[in-house]
């Protein structure tokens, strides 16, 4: 479903040239739940956001259930974001002073139908990842594992081809990262494609397939279960 | 709808950020509120000049003794129209009627035991007809008391009040310098003239007893007045009544006028050049103190830009494309400028009627409401759109990971 081939992706600040991926290559397949271990400073980020679909690649190509991603505009780029992508940050990403409900629903947006059981889907949503009774509750009224939570539920809401996690548990305790790993377990187990980013290894272990990257480039592939 | 969504979130974004909220319309406010209450002003002094120039009558000449000399009427004691100008004058095509009279401008007036000063006018019975004013009770000056050089007068309304407080002032007798003039009728109300003088505080007296009795002038006449059909011929009338009386005064072309002509379009442009200085100050506050609002906007909503960058970052990240961004940070601003309008145009009105209180005249019509809706929406517009497009601009990957 995903197929990065020899991407490359290259940082120029006046004469200075970075290269940051240096040809990564790789494949996720529809239902499977991978992780991709990335030590700080080896194009994590960069990758991230080459896989989701918020900067193009330098060279090499993207498939994405098929489809060139490179040869996609900006406008194009942001309906697969819409459509297709869930993004779970490490930083949450809520809108401040804006309700739970509110934030899931984010999304709905800027899709072109907007579903009239839409409030019940967030609530569904909302109460499968077990804050039910706290729909109405801004961010600065929950916990980190709370607001990760409701995070993951925004990014359910548009029913997506794949979830894409950022350190999902880098600012959350080692309960509540337990926790939201138990519900990123879940999602794969009810037949989702999860792609969680992580330099914690502990965290990686807990997916199907391990993605080394080390200088840009994949170092190697670990298969877990 | 996908554009009422994002506008939800514009008008939502608006109701959270309520200190940017406040500051932004208040800006506009205080454009807005400054554009109407000089709208309503300049219309108000405009609708004050059509009013005086109706006052002075639209299809009317005045016509002078005297030439190049400041305004204000002609007295007797420098007359120089003779009969046979005012008969020239009434020939002109186009003329309706010519009524000419005499002036003392500032007589004592005395009944009883009170005093007034008054402007006394002699004239003829077409007077009324000249000025399109009779009277209010009573009698007019008839061609019979012109004939027979009879002492009644006519009064307005100021020296009647003067002089005889609440008494019944018709069949009373008056001194007007020493001579005895009955009271036969009193004029219409009137008001105050282009240059603000009462045409209430005046006496009436028949034409030839001024002339001869009281200002002992038998041979010339003051001023005269022309009434013609059209008004849209006073000006080729006004250029024949100067040939006419150039002709009859035997004047050389290296002479200038002995006699000076009023038309309602020297009214109008004697008016307006008064106050047209301050109207062009006016204007100019006007005009830019709506424009130094949208400035404040531009700031801000730039301020707002930038402090909302992972925002702007995460609508991008679940799909926002570069132009909903442009039409929720332009929507936003349109929604703050239409806000202060809104309050602008309230506030100025307020403002403008207690303008008014104070004796300024000022005409509230449909249009201030226009102008805020228009400068409210080309400020939102204007000063909203250089923020919305570098809001959008933003490189989603970037924006997200703003600390």
């Amino acid at each position: 479903m995903i197929e990065f081939n020899d991407i490359t992706k290259s940082f120029t600040s006046g004469i200075v040239r970075t290269d940051v991926l240096k040809g990564v290559t790789f494949k996720v397949n529809k239902g499977e739940f991978a992780a991709i271990m990335a030590p700080s400073g080896t194009g994590k980020t960069t990758l991230l956001n080459v896989l989701g679909c918020l900067m193009k690649a330098s060279s090499g190509s993207f498939l994405f259930e098929g489809q060139d991603i490179e040869t996609l505009n900006d406008d194009q780029l942001s309906e697969i974001r819409n459509k297709k992508i869930g993004f779970v940050f490490q930083t949450f990403n809520l809108l401040e002073r804006t309700s739970a409900r509110d934030n899931i629903l984010l999304p709905l947006v800027y899709s072109d139908v907007y579903p009239s059981d839409a409030t019940k889907r967030a609530e569904r949503l909302l109460e499968s990842v077990g804050l039910k009774e706290r729909i109405n509750y801004k961010p600065s009224e929950l916990s980190g594992g709370q607001q990760q939570r409701v995070a993951i539920a925004r990014a359910l809401i548009n029913d997506p081809a794949v979830i894409l996690a950022d350190e999902p548990t880098g600012n959350l305790d080692s309960t509540s990262a337990k926790e939201i790993m138990a519900i990123f377990k879940n999602l794969h187990e009810e037949g989702r494609t999860i792609i969680v980013v992580t330099h914690d290894v502990n965290i990686a272990r807990n997916a199907g397939r391990i993605v080394y990257l080390k200088d840009g480039r994949v170092e190697k592939e670990e298969v877990l279960k | 709808m996908k554009i009422m969504r994002i506008a939800g979130v514009s008008i939502d974004a608006v109701l959270k950020h309520k200190v940017r909220t406040f500051l932004i319309v208040l800006a506009i406010v205080v454009g807005i509120a400054t554009l109407t209450v000089i709208v309503a002003l300049t219309q108000g002094a405009n609708k004050k000049i059509l009013q005086q120039i109706n006052n002075f009558g639209p299809d009317a000449i005045m016509i002078h003794s005297g030439g190049g000399k400041i305004r204000g009427p002609s007295t007797a004691s420098e007359a120089n129209l003779t009969k046979k100008d005012i008969a020239d004058i009434q020939d002109i095509e186009g003329v309706k009627l010519v009524s000419p009279f005499q002036v003392s401008l500032d007589m004592p007036v005395k009944y009883g035991n009170k005093f007034t000063t008054s402007w006394v006018f002699g004239v003829e019975s077409s007077w009324q007809d000249a000025w399109r004013r009779g009277v209010s009770k009573g009698d007019f000056i008839s061609d019979s008391d012109n004939e027979q050089l009879s002492k009644v007068c006519v009064i307005g309304r100021t020296a009647a009040k003067d002089l005889f407080g609440d008494v019944n002032p018709i069949g009373e007798n008056i001194l007007v310098e020493n001579v005895s003039f009955k009271v036969i009728g009193i004029l219409e109300k009137r008001g105050q003239s282009p240059v603000g003088t009462d045409f209430d505080n005046l006496i009436l007296i028949p034409f030839t007893t001024a002339s001869r009795r009281l200002m002992n002038q038998p041979l010339y006449i003051a001023m005269a007045r022309a009434v013609v059909f059209n008004p849209s011929q006073i000006k080729t009338i006004t250029a024949k009544i100067r040939e006419i009386l150039r002709a009859n005064h035997h004047l050389a072309e290296t002479e200038e006028d002995d006699f000076k002509i009023t038309s309602p379009e020297e009214i109008t442009r004697m008016i307006k050049s008064t106050s047209q200085t301050l109207n062009i100050f006016l204007w100019l506050v006007g005009i830019i103190s709506p424009f130094v609002g949208g400035i404040v906007l531009m700031n801000i909503m730039l301020m707002a830009v930038s402090e909302r960058k992972r925002e702007i970052g995460l609508r991008r990240a679940v799909g926002a494309k570069k132009k909903h961004i442009i039409f929720q940070f332009l929507a936003e601003s349109l929604a703050l400028t239409f806000a202060g309008g809104a309050f602008g145009v309230t506030a100025g009105v307020i403002i403008a009627i207690l303008f008014s209180l104070s004796g300024k005249p000022i005409s509230i019509t449909w249009q201030p409401f226009a102008v805020a809706f228009l400068f409210s929406a080309v400020i939102g517009l204007f000063f909203g759109i250089y923020p919305a497009r570098k809001a959008a601009a933003l490189d989603p990957a970037g924006a997200l990971s703003q600390k």
